[in-house]
């Protein structure tokens, strides 16, 4: 259902060879891809994303005091902890019915405008280039790298380097340029969020009501002078992604099917608005569309719904190739919503989450990560969303729902206009990210840079008023509430790589049930039971291979940009085998660079 | 839990989760500390205890910032 459409080709004999990486990633080392790879038609014939770990945070977060549920879910992810926190506080405040006083919201959306312009430079430039570097080119398209060399930069005023291959040489780790820029600048950022959240990645400041920042002149000030500093950095990012993505279709014509798939997004908004942001469910359509980053979901390029409403209501937890033990049969916790819409006892607020350990099958059940789906209403469909690593789905949706218009950030309905103010070296820049054509490998990386500008120009727009406040006298940062005996609330955030919801059941002042859904399930969920693979098995699989090593040393550059371009947390180890468990080679990824030149 | 074999709890589920009297922290700060205002508005009395009076604003429309 959610495939893209087989292309027509003239097929030769199929030649399948067995190719896994176990574990790919660090999403604490246990994601594996297994995919069946045709050879003579250079294409992937298959392929299943499993996880190995079970965590169990809904199994264990019930009957603790719901107060402590940021401080707990933090710990979900050693790099995007925060979001949690703020995720967990944005449901908490619903459920007590508190709204943090409005310079408590922009210490928040200061503190995650930094997170996201941390993490997104960390990963672009220190991980996803590795993939695009000299030396990864030159082992896997030597082809590519000659073309690299003849190609003069079209960008080439604003980054200052000549050649695509230029560009490519500085990706290099540990020796490259960009490389140990982006160290220093994903430092400089994760100062700002330390200002703002007193501690990263698990904040130390940030509680429901409001925070505990001490708003004094010089923390918004201190901010200031570093976005000051690295805005420059952001500007010419953008340049050199732009540069090196477009070569890429250029010199591989075809490559935009590489980790293609149906448009299928998904963006659950960040950013609130201090004015018109209530945290009550009845009014959540009004104030989710304030939010700066619009929430919202995208089906073959149109967008079904920007309400925060429909959003919540459409979520379904399904099982089909996960661990786990069906809940149907359960009591629901809760069956309709404040507005009185019937609640699915697929919906997270009625999920209970029973594991059952078992031997991995790919026939049958494979993996512990459940496949959440969005129900859409007017097909009966059940949409494998997938949040195109973060920033693709969010610029398409704000683009798109055209909501969002400040100072520096001005949503057109087909693009997002991004303004950043004179650095140190480089004039005033308008950047311009327009909704691309395909939502594949190349386009989700290219967003990332783009998301970094967004969040740069929003930071500076809540700079200025959050200084306005302080100038004023303003500076009440906390609203006092009481644990209500039973409530029920949902947070709706963006992580850094895509959606995040975090719903709460509150009976007794504990907490009944919750479940926080992060992006990485959405996108690296299993076959559901309908048959619906994930969106990595899905982009993976039927994507064709350009890499010019055989079956004996065959990198799977093509395959790892793919999975890597949904963001799947930090890669940081890759083993590979072939067939039946020889290993082949152990990749280190971050060490990659370190034998060569 | 379904059929998982778990080791002996370390916690005690039945531990209160708070203690009456206990002072809790999202009650507000104004009644332990000093120099905060009803109205979410501070003083120099937040920031020091030496010569805070001679610390405030010169006038009362002017607002009192923290000397960070």
């Amino acid at each position: 259902m959610t495939t893209t459409e087989a292309r027509p080709t003239d097929r030769k004999p199929p030649q399948l060879v067995d190719m896994s990486w176990d574990p790919i990633t660090r999403i604490i080392g246990n994601l594996g891809i297994y995919t069946k790879i045709d050879f003579a038609n250079r294409e992937v014939v298959e392929c299943h994303s499993t996880s190995s770990l079970f965590r169990g945070y809904s199994v264990f977060m019930k009957g603790k005091d719901p107060r402590d549920a940021g401080f707990i879910t933090s710990r979900i992810c050693g790099i995007c902890g925060d979001n949690h926190t703020t995720c967990s506080d944005y449901a908490q405040q619903m459920a007590y019915g508190v709204k943090p006083p409005p310079l408590a919201e922009h210490i928040v959306n200061l503190g995650e405008a930094a997170e996201y312009m941390f993490d997104h430079t960390i990963f672009q430039d220190n991980l996803v280039f590795v993939d695009f570097c000299e030396a990864m080119v030159k082992a896997t398209n030597p082809g590519v790298l000659a073309r690299a060399e003849r190609t003069e930069a079209p960008r080439g005023e604003i980054h200052g380097y000549r050649t695509i291959a230029d560009i490519m040489k500085a990706f290099n780790p540990f020796e490259g340029e960009v490389y140990k820029e982006a160290l220093k600048v994903s430092r400089v950022t994760r100062e700002m969020f330390c200002l703002m959240e007193g501690r990263h990645v698990h904040p130390s400041t940030l509680y429901p009501g409001g925070v505990g920042t001490m708003p004094q002149p010089t923390v918004f000030t201190d901010y200031l002078a570093r976005l000051m500093r690295v805005i420059d950095f952001v500007k010419k990012a953008v340049a050199m992604n732009d540069d090196v993505f477009d070569f890429f279709y250029e010199a591989l014509p075809g490559y935009e099917e590489v980790g293609r798939r149906r448009v299928l997004l998904g963006c659950w908004g960040a950013f609130q608005n201090p004015q018109t942001v209530d945290y009550r469910y009845e009014n959540m359509n009004s104030w989710g569309k304030d939010m700066y980053v619009t929430p919202g979901i995208i089906v073959d390029g149109e967008l079904v719904t920007n309400n925060l409403v429909d959003i919540n209501l459409g979520l379904r937890i399904m099982l089909g190739s996960s661990y786990y033990e069906d809940w149907v049969n359960e009591q629901p916790f809760v069956t309709h919503d404040p507005l009185g819409n019937p609640v699915d006892m697929r919906h997270p607020w009625n999920q209970t989450t029973v594991p059952v350990p078992q031997k991995r099958n790919f026939d049958d059940k494979y993996s512990w990560v459940m496949s959440p789906r969005w129900f859409d209403q007017r097909t009966g469909d059940h949409l494998a969303l997938d949040t195109g690593g973060g920033p693709l789905a969010r610029l398409w949706s704000t683009a798109l729902s055209g909501l969002v218009d400040t100072p520096y950030v001005k949503a057109t309905g087909h693009s997002v206009r991004i303004s950043l103010p004179k650095g140190e070296s480089l004039p005033e820049t308008t950047l311009e990210w327009r909704i691309p054509q395909w939502s594949n490998t190349i386009e989700r990386d290219r967003a990332r840079p783009y998301f970094i500008a967004y969040a740069a120009a929003m930071a500076l727009q809540f700079l200025e008023e959050a200084m306005g406040m302080v100038r004023a006298g303003e500076t009440k940062v906390f609203e006092n509430y009481e644990v209500p005996d039973e409530a029920i609330g949902c947070g709706f955030h963006e992580a850094v790589r895509g959606v995040l919801s975090h719903h709460l059941v509150i009976k007794d002042k504990k907490i009944a049930n919750y479940h926080p859904y992060p992006p990485t399930p959405w996108n690296a969920s299993p076959r559901d039971m309908y048959g619906t693979p994930g969106p990595y098995e899905d982009a993976v699989q039927g994507q064709p291979i350009f890499e010019e090593n055989g079956p004996d040393d065959f990198k799977g550059v093509d395959i790892m940009r793919t999975v890597r371009s949904f963001d799947p947390c930090l890669p940081c180890g890759v083993h590979m085998y072939v067939g039946k468990g020889k290993t082949l080679t152990t990749l280190h990824s971050p060490t990659y660079g370190a034998n060569h030149g | 839990m379904g059929s998982i074999r778990v080791g002996r709890a370390q916690a005690k589920p039945d531990t209160p989760r708070h203690v009456a009297g206990m002072h809790q922290g999202n009650k507000g700060p104004r009644q332990q500390q000093k120099g905060h205002h009803a109205d979410g508005t501070a003083d120099a009395r937040r920031s020091t205890g030496i010569h805070w009076k001679r610390h405030d604003t010169l006038a009362e429309t002017m607002p009192n910032i923290s000397p960070g």
